[in-house]
């Protein structure tokens, strides 16, 4: 049984309708990519999947259960977690507090007005263990806003996998990013999908085709073509629409 | 450049050095009011705003919820303890409880109806809500006594098991508001250490993420309302008590409005302390410059239109900026104790 | 029914009144993206001035002053609906100045800065004008009653519902049909793009910030023979004006006016069964609203949302 899947799922904005009868599944321990035009509604897609908004038509699950329409903090409690292409981090304190604030351990005092945060050594490591999975152990006192772009994306994947999920959504992870840490960051996908299950939104085909197990192409708010990197590198559709040509 | 985000030396040790300077400052208030000049009713009202104003930055600026009707809460806690006092019973933590416990309830359901937003929208609805509570207070005359007030509440005995305490003098009540502004600093300084006062600064910082991060965002954010307006009526039973009456004008968008200027100009944006220090130049404004002019408020107004041009960390953000400058500060990170990563 | 007519009249009248107030406090956010909420002390402001330009203290000598009470009042009240307008306008102006610091920041910022203005200028207002309560004289011509179908009419509020739909007549005029006007829309909808076609946006924001506070001054002059003249009349304005902008959607000129319109009669009708909660009617309507709903009934996703 696949881990998580969305079956016709439509949303609406106004009278525009953005996306129409899209399905997919992801297997447990896959790398899932989504690709797509600008504009295709590949962001939409994702902001439905990870509970931004509800759908106005299909069904959405999860480990075989029914999340459609859930609100996203549940989702983050059942395991569901996601990345942000235009980061959202914690910018006014420390690195490893943006950490710290996703485990769940912490969250389940978040009403406690008595203990120490930053004296519980078992919560340190813990959060020391996150920012080891992305390289940053260095960083972790320092405040987030003074952290390069290249880190501030690792931090961001961080916070995401923080809660411990069962599956990560990562919004184009590579923007902004030069070619090495394009390189460091595909080898970060590599070595968390041994723990994760991952959905990848990408512009960047290279990066999307050496690392995904399936990838969704969404073109015109709906999925064209579903299939293994191999199969689609001579779909012409998918190389034309992924080029641009097609409007 | 300090921040409400910064963490703590000692966590959440409440006993800081300049914690016990400005402790004993409180204690002893009575013995040193007079001979600078002042008079002991000021520190009565002085500490009933540093409950108010504390417990208010932990919505505005821990929060970074901005709440410009909050006065209403401290008027409704007033209320209730002078209509408790007039027609139940004469009883000082009777009194005291009931006016934390109204102005909660008041923050809950205003906290329910607006906790969904933020930014500009709570900020104005808030002022809304804190308009209606003003025009109940001023039209249902036959309960709060319209324009005119909710005149002669008494001010209880303090009773300690055996021990019976009049508060009619201004030193004793004095002494008695001082004790509770000591154990609101604590607790609120408790309070912004743990993981609450934390996930509340998330949530000002990026409530989005913080909710893909599986906190329950609006009812932390209803929570945070909740608890500000209880400190305020907390504050407001107090106020009555030192009145001995209650008016609507606490609850009317001007004085709402002073709260935030003193909270921001004393630089609670950045610090714990903030608010201490606004409810100080507020007050030196309002007495000392108000005995030069009368034209005080304007001075005060415009002193804080300048401040939120030039520089909205406020008085604190200043003093800290002095301090580093000088070298007094080092540069702040890992608290102390903690194991910094690395190799 | 027919004894609501008075109360609707008044509805109407009140609610072409909020739509200039709204007009120009929209304006200012399309622009601008600041909430002003010292856009009701600009409104007291406007009529404080003309209250000036019609009893003339302010002139240097006492003669000088006869002269000018000796003009008819009608002349000194024309005067002042051209002068307390202009007068706001520039101290809006300096609002705006004052406000630069806080672009590109929170919104905080902007919020607070309008709300300390607010309180500069009633204290302002306190000073030189005084705190008590004073009186807007107003021409004979539209002072009175009349009396029609057997019911009682306020000429003013004729006057005040007549003059404030030829005023938002005038500003749907220039917004439409002036390049000028051309410019403001386009700097309401997009005002990166409006600096990328090369238009200077300092002046844009300085001159817009002025037409909004001219706006409510006017409206401030109008209004205060039926509120009253008092140095915090203006705190009941700002939040009609956001809840109009919330209804009929920052943007959209017909919105503004309809919603402008629906919170006066509300306000009026509210003012027949219970007139001492009339206002509070609009700040129910707010919270019932913006607890609810948030997009408006004809505007596009906008910078309040956050």
């Amino acid at each position: 049984m696949a881990l998580f899947t969305a079956e016709n799922i439509r949303k609406r904005f106004g009278a525009r309708v953005v996306l129409e009868n899209v399905s997919f599944s992801v297997e447990q321990g896959a790398v899932h990519g989504i690709m797509g035009p600008n504009g295709a509604g590949k962001t939409t897609c994702f902001n439905v999947l990870t509970g931004h908004y509800a759908p106005d038509g299909g069904r959405i699950s999860f480990d075989g259960r029914d999340i459609t329409g859930m609100a996203p903090h549940r989702l983050a409690r059942l395991g569901v977690s996601r990345s942000f292409q235009i980061m959202n981090l914690f910018d006014d304190t420390v690195v490893i507090e943006n950490v710290i604030l996703a485990l769940p351990e912490f969250r389940h005092r978040a009403l406690n007005p008595v203990r120490e945060v930053f004296h519980d050594m078992a919560l340190i490591e813990r959060a020391m263990g996150v920012l080891e999975q992305v390289g940053l152990t260095a960083r972790a006192w320092e405040r987030t806003a003074s952290l390069p772009y290249g880190e501030r994306r690792a931090l961001e994947i961080a916070v995401a996998l923080a809660p411990g999920p069962r599956i990560v959504f990562l919004d184009e992870p590579t923007s902004g990013l030069g070619i090495d840490a394009t390189r460091a960051l595909a080898e970060l996908i590599s070595k968390i999908r041994q723990r994760y299950t991952v959905v990848l939104i990408e512009h960047d085909m290279s990066f999307l085709f050496d690392l995904a197990d399936r990838i969704s192409v969404i073109h015109w708010g709906q999925v064209i073509a579903e299939d293994t990197p191999e199969a689609l590198r001579s779909d012409k559709w998918v190389a034309r629409s992924a080029l641009g040509e097609v409007a | 450049m300090i921040s409400l985000s910064d963490i703590p030396a000692r966590g959440g040790s409440p006993f800081t050095p300049s914690m016990g300077v400005f402790v004993a400052l409180v204690l002893t208030a009575p013995l040193w009011l007079e001979p600078v000049g002042l008079y002991q009713y000021l520190g009565i009202e002085v500490a009933i705003w540093f409950i108010f104003a504390l417990g208010f930055n932990l919505l505005f600026g821990y929060a970074g919820l901005h709440s410009f009707g909050h006065g209403a809460y401290l008027g409704v806690g007033a209320y209730a303890f002078g209509l408790y006092e007039q027609n139940v019973a004469v009883d000082l933590w009777g009194g005291l409880a009931v006016a934390v416990l109204a102005a909660g309830l008041a923050g809950a359901l205003v906290g329910a109806l607006i906790s969904h937003r933020r930014g500009i929208y709570f900020a104005l609805l808030s002022i809304a809500c804190g308009q209606v509570f003003w025009f109940c207070a001023i039209k249902l005359h036959s309960i709060t006594g319209g324009e005119d007030g909710l005149l002669g509440i008494p001010r209880p005995d303090l009773v300690i098991g055996p021990v019976r305490i009049e508060l009619a003098g201004n030193a004793a009540l004095y002494w008695f508001v001082a004790v509770i502004l000591v154990v609101v600093i604590v607790v609120l300084w408790r309070v912004v250490n743990a993981p609450f006062g934390r996930v509340l600064q998330a949530i000002r910082q990026n409530e989005m993420r913080a909710r893909f991060v599986g906190y329950d965002v609006w009812k932390i954010k209803w929570l945070a309302f909740t608890l500000s307006a209880a400190f305020a009526g907390l504050a407001g039973g107090l106020f009555a008590m030192a009145q001995e009456s209650a008016y609507p004008d606490v609850m009317s968008i001007n004085q709402s409005g002073l709260i935030v200027m003193m909270v921001l100009v004393g630089g609670g944006l950045v610090s714990f302390w903030g608010p201490v220090l606004g409810v100080l130049v507020y007050f030196l404004a309002r007495d000392i410059l108000g005995g030069l002019t009368e034209t005080w408020l304007l001075w005060f107004g415009l002193m804080f239109v300048i401040v939120v041009m030039a520089r909205p960390e406020g008085l604190a953000g200043l003093v800290d900026m002095l301090r580093t400058r000088i070298g007094l500060v080092p540069a702040k990170h890992a608290p102390v104790g903690a194991k910094t990563g690395g190799a | 029914m027919a004894a609501l007519l008075p109360h609707m009249v008044n509805g109407l009248a009140l609610g072409l009144l909020f739509a200039l107030i709204a007009l120009g406090f929209m304006l200012i956010v399309g622009v601008m993206e600041v909430i002003n909420l010292a856009h009701g002390s600009l409104f007291a402001l406007g009529a404080y001035f003309a209250l000036s330009a019609i009893d003339g203290h302010w002139l240097a000598s006492s003669d000088l002053t006869q002269w000018w009470l000796s003009i008819p009042l009608t002349a000194r009240y024309v005067v002042a609906l051209v002068v307390g307008p202009l007068l706001a306008a520039a101290a809006g102006m300096i609002l705006e100045l004052c406000l630069r610091p806080t672009y590109g920041k929170a919104p905080l910022y902007g919020l607070l800065l309008t709300f300390g203005a607010a309180l500069v200028i009633e204290e302002l207002i306190r000073v030189v004008w005084g705190t008590s309560g004073q009186n807007l004289p107003v021409p004979d011509a539209v002072n009175g009653a009349f009396l029609m179908g057997g019911v009682i009419f306020s000429k003013y509020r004729f006057f005040a519902a007549v003059f404030a739909a030829a005023a938002v007549g005038a500003v749907w005029l220039f917004l439409e049909k002036t390049p000028y006007g051309a410019i403001i829309k386009a700097g309401t909808h997009d005002s990166e793009m409006v600096r990328a076609l090369g238009y200077d946006l300092t002046r844009l924001r300085l001159l817009v910030f002025g037409f909004g506070a001219a706006l409510a001054g006017l409206a401030g002059i109008i209004m205060v023979p039926i509120w009253g003249l008092r140095p915090h009349v203006g705190i009941d304005v700002v939040i009609p004006a956001f809840l109009i902008i919330v209804l009929g959607g920052i943007g959209s000129f017909w919105g503004a006016v309809a919603a402008s319109l629906l919170v006066g009669l509300a306000i009026g009708i509210t003012g027949a069964y219970a007139p001492a909660w009339s206002l509070m009617s609009m700040y129910l309507l707010l919270i019932a609203v913006v607890g609810v709903r948030a997009r408006g009934l004809l505007g596009r996703k906008s910078v309040l949302e956050n």
